[in-house]
């Protein structure tokens, strides 16, 4: 603290007098502040006794604490001086509070001394419940033991009902859900829709593009309504579908060729035997089967309705005949392509039919793979038809087609653009092919088989087009395949004509018609082996005085001609000739020297020796007693035998 | 699609413009030419708009849609010496729409009409060219299928030409000259249908104006 003198600082409050009123004039009439003992008296009066003689762990509000101690203080103080003052008197109820406490403690001061010496008074526990009489405990415990087991058993009993009926419950839901997510798999492949209160779904090919009228609807059938108690089979689907009554069973397009026609009663009346349902897969639901069976007959049936109408629509030289379920056609004369639906349902009817007929199937099953891809291809061409993006001013159309008009494709170009064929007449000039490269394959190995001398091979190309496949053809002797690799032929077989390939790039072209391929390679055989004459000729040292591939001389052949060749060998003395037809045969000549022929008559102009070099006539060989196992063979034999060492 | 020559085959002398065809007709079956069904080209002349033009001193320019049944999805619109626009058939409902900008001239629509021959390689189209209702010419188109380089058919074509057209036959056309890959296409025959037409526009214009 500094030095300076304490600066004096007085406080009084504020407002020392309340206000009573304030006047109308603004005069402010105030209360007289209370005296001391006034103010005492009010404050004693609030303390309330009741509060805490109540209970005695009460605590007195800490700013209430001085007062308190004050007032009994006073209290005491006073208590002799206003003794007899009215009940009005401010300290009344202290009073009396406090007499009333004073005597309880009296009281219990009183009881608890009498309690201490114990002769007149004791504290004992209180027994709340007496235990009642006992009488008769055996059927007592018979009695209570019995009640508390059918207690237990009530309660069991109602447990294992509540537990029966949330299995069942819970089984319902089971089903219900299960139904649920067999549907969400069934959307997953089919599409669905729901009609009022029924799901309807679509089987047909309609959005992959097909034209095909049928509706192709399904309907989804909640199949949960099942016997509990039975056992539940183990194929068991919630969910089952019922497809059209013209929908079921199982059909297939049935592609043949036959050689000659069959009886007219027979037209129409192909025995439907009964193919075996498809398994299912392993994991593929019932319905998924039983639909894509059903989509399959639906597209057998779709097939059909279009290469029937084309074979009503199209004009041919041999009408095509739809009779019933089959159609028939005549690709070449005395052939007949029959293409028929087979559908069996699943009645009893058919399956008899069935069992009394089990033939041979002469399925072409090439050509019912492609009339199902070509009606695909057909589908997918009505579908690319209207493909987006478009040019909104341009015409609908193929792609192709709409560049037409700012391409100037003249007439040529468009008609070209435009599918011109049908499924039927693709389907016909397949079988065709099918049938020439069949019988080709046939004429080739039958020859082989029956020719030994030369040998033909055919190498087929494993690669063929639809309407196109090649084959070459190799003639050559046993032993001589070196030497004598004169005939390469390349036969390109396709719908109506063969058209052959030399190897010196000349093109023949043969029709369909077995006769002309074989009259061909016997005179390409018959030419080989004159060719081979000549290789051979060239190997042993002879010379080639003569060569004809068609000789104008001798025999006429019925088929191709004949073909020739001379060879003389090396030192001249002798000369060999051979003439081999296709139909006569091979005839082999042999031309010595003069001086060996013993029965020349002597002639008077050749007198001189000299002559006797020069070649006399041409003897016959007997060319089937030759040893040797070939043409060819024999030829070098011959050659050798002829040659001197 | 080949090379093509178009030319305008004079009336003959005392004869009609149909007995002229026939006469050629007639050689060209004598030829052996086959007889394949008929062919029609039409031209139809459109003005710019008045509307449309910027300077007054500036000629408005004619431009010709022009058909060919050879080239059935297709329209041509060509100005003189200028490009040739190839389009779908769809481009004639673009032009009435564009009718501020081009006016038909109706009157001066100009179409030839006749038979369609082929001989081998060939293809020759006789036709009457009519300018309203009366025929005023002949023109005479002879195709080389087989080739596209103008330069390497012509002197087949002349040839060919000389065997029924005479002394007649054309000179070489002014669109093989002008170009410059020699690759011959649609729209030069086009050209040539519109410098022929505007050629017999011309000569009968000639006379009419002389009368006046």
């Amino acid at each position: 603290m500094s030095g300076a003198p304490a600066v004096r600082i007085s406080i009084e409050s504020a407002s020392e007098k309340q206000v009573q009123e304030v006047g109308l004039d603004g005069s402010e009439t105030y209360l007289q502040p209370l005296s001391m003992s006034q103010n005492l008296a009010r404050l004693a009066q609030r303390i309330d006794f009741s509060q805490g003689s109540g209970s005695e762990e009460d605590e007195p509000p800490p700013g209430a604490q001085p007062r308190d101690w004050a007032a009994p203080g006073d209290a005491e103080d006073e208590e002799g001086l206003v003794k007899f003052q009215p009940s009005l008197w401010p300290w009344d109820s202290v009073r009396n509070n406090l007499r009333g406490a004073l005597t309880e403690m009296c009281v219990l001061y009183d009881v608890l001394s009498i309690v201490k010496d114990k002769k007149f008074m004791t504290l004992d526990p209180v027994v709340q419940d007496p235990l009642p009489p006992k009488q008769n405990p055996q059927t007592l415990q018979l009695i209570s033991k019995k009640k508390s087991l059918a207690g237990a058993a009530q309660i069991l009993l109602k447990g294992a009902e509540r537990l029966s009926k949330s299995v069942a419950e819970n089984q319902e839901n089971k089903r219900q859900r299960d139904f649920n997510s067999e549907l969400l798999r069934l959307r997953q492949h089919w599409k669905l829709r729901k009609v009022g209160d029924k799901i309807l779904g679509d089987l047909s090919y309609r959005s992959a593009g097909s034209l095909f009228p049928h509706h192709g609807t399904f309907e989804v059938i909640k199949n949960t309504d099942i016997d509990l108690d039975k056992k539940i089979p183990e194929d068991y689907c919630p969910l089952d579908v019922q497809i059209p009554s013209d929908l079921e069973g199982s059909a297939y397009i049935k592609v043949s060729i036959q050689k000659q026609a069959p009886d007219i009663g027979d037209l129409g009346t192909v025995n439907l035997f009964k193919r075996p349902l498809p398994k299912s897969k392993p994991g593929a639901p019932h319905w998924q089967t039983k639909l894509e069976a059903a989509q399959n007959v639906l597209l057998c049936k779709e097939i059909f309705a279009q290469l029937s109408r084309e074979a009503v629509q199209i004009k041919s030289q041999i009408p095509h005949i739809v009779v019933k379920n089959q159609i028939i056609s005549q690709p070449f004369p005395g052939l007949q392509l029959s293409i028929s639906l087979c559908h069996s349902s699943n009645d009893k009817k058919s399956q008899k039919a069935a069992s009394e007929k089990q033939s041979p199937e002469d399925h072409l099953y090439v050509l019912e793979h492609n009339l199902h891809q070509l009606i695909r291809e057909f589908h997918k061409q009505t579908l690319s038809s209207t493909m987006m993006p478009h040019p909104a001013s341009a015409p609908f159309g193929h792609k192709r087609m709409r560049m037409a008009g700012p391409q100037a494709f003249d007439k040529n170009d468009i008609s070209s653009l435009q599918p011109n064929e049908g499924l039927l007449e693709k389907i016909i000039k397949q079988a065709k092919h099918i049938f020439l490269r069949r019988r080709t394959a046939r004429t080739i190995d039958s020859l082989a088989s029956r020719i030994e001398d030369p040998q033909i091979q055919a190498h087929w190309s494993n690669i063929n087009d639809v309407y196109e496949s090649s084959v070459k053809v190799l003639i050559t002797s046993q032993g001589y395949e070196q030497i004598c690799k004169s005939i390469q032929l390349q036969l390109n077989i396709g719908i109506e004509q063969i058209r052959v390939v030399h190897r010196d790039g000349r093109v023949i072209t043969l029709s369909h018609q077995e006769q002309e391929l074989q009259d061909f390679l016997l005179s390409q055989m018959s030419q080989h082996q004159v060719h081979a004459v000549q290789q051979l000729a060239k190997v042993m040292g002879w010379h080639v005085l003569s060569f004809s591939n068609h000789v104008g001389l001798g025999p006429v052949e019925s088929i191709g001609n004949a073909s020739a060749i001379t060879v003389a060998s090396p030192s001249g003395d002798y000369a060999i000739s051979v003439r081999n037809g296709p139909e006569s045969g091979s005839k082999v000549m042999v031309q010595f020297p003069r001086c060996q022929c013993k029965d020349l008559p002597k002639s008077d102009v050749l007198q001189d020796s000299k002559w006797n070099h020069l070649r006399g006539p041409f003897k016959e060989v007997q060319w089937n007693k030759m040893e040797g196992r070939n043409f060819v063979y024999k030829l070098e034999l011959l050659m050798a035998a002829l040659t001197p060492c | 699609m080949g090379v093509t020559c178009v030319s305008q085959m004079p009336v003959a002398e005392g004869k009609s413009v149909q007995q002229t065809v026939e006469i050629l007709t007639r050689k060209l079956e004598l030829l052996g030419a086959e007889k394949q069904g008929t062919f029609c080209v039409d031209c139809e002349t459109y003005h710019t708009a008045a509307s449309t033009m910027g300077n007054q001193g500036q000629a408005g320019k004619l431009m010709y849609v022009m058909h060919n049944s050879e080239y059935p999805l297709s329209c041509f619109a060509l100005f003189e010496n200028g490009p040739c626009l190839i389009a779908d058939a769809n481009f004639d409902v673009l032009m009435v729409k564009l009718k501020g900008f081009f006016q038909n001239a109706k009157a001066n629509k100009i179409e030839s009409r006749g038979t369609r021959y082929q001989y081998c390689d060939f293809l020759v189209k006789v036709g009457t060219v009519t300018m309203g209702p009366s025929a005023r010419g002949i023109s005479v188109e002879v195709e080389y299928c087989p080739c596209v380089v103008a330069n390497d058919c012509w002197n087949l074509l002349m040839e060919f030409m000389q065997s029924f057209m005479g002394n007649h036959t054309p000179g070489n056309p002014s669109v093989f000259g002008n170009k410059h890959d020699n690759i011959y296409s649609p729209g030069d025959t086009m050209a040539q249908y519109m410098e022929l037409f505007n050629k017999i526009r011309k000569q009968q214009q000639v006379p009419v104006a002389g009368i006046r």
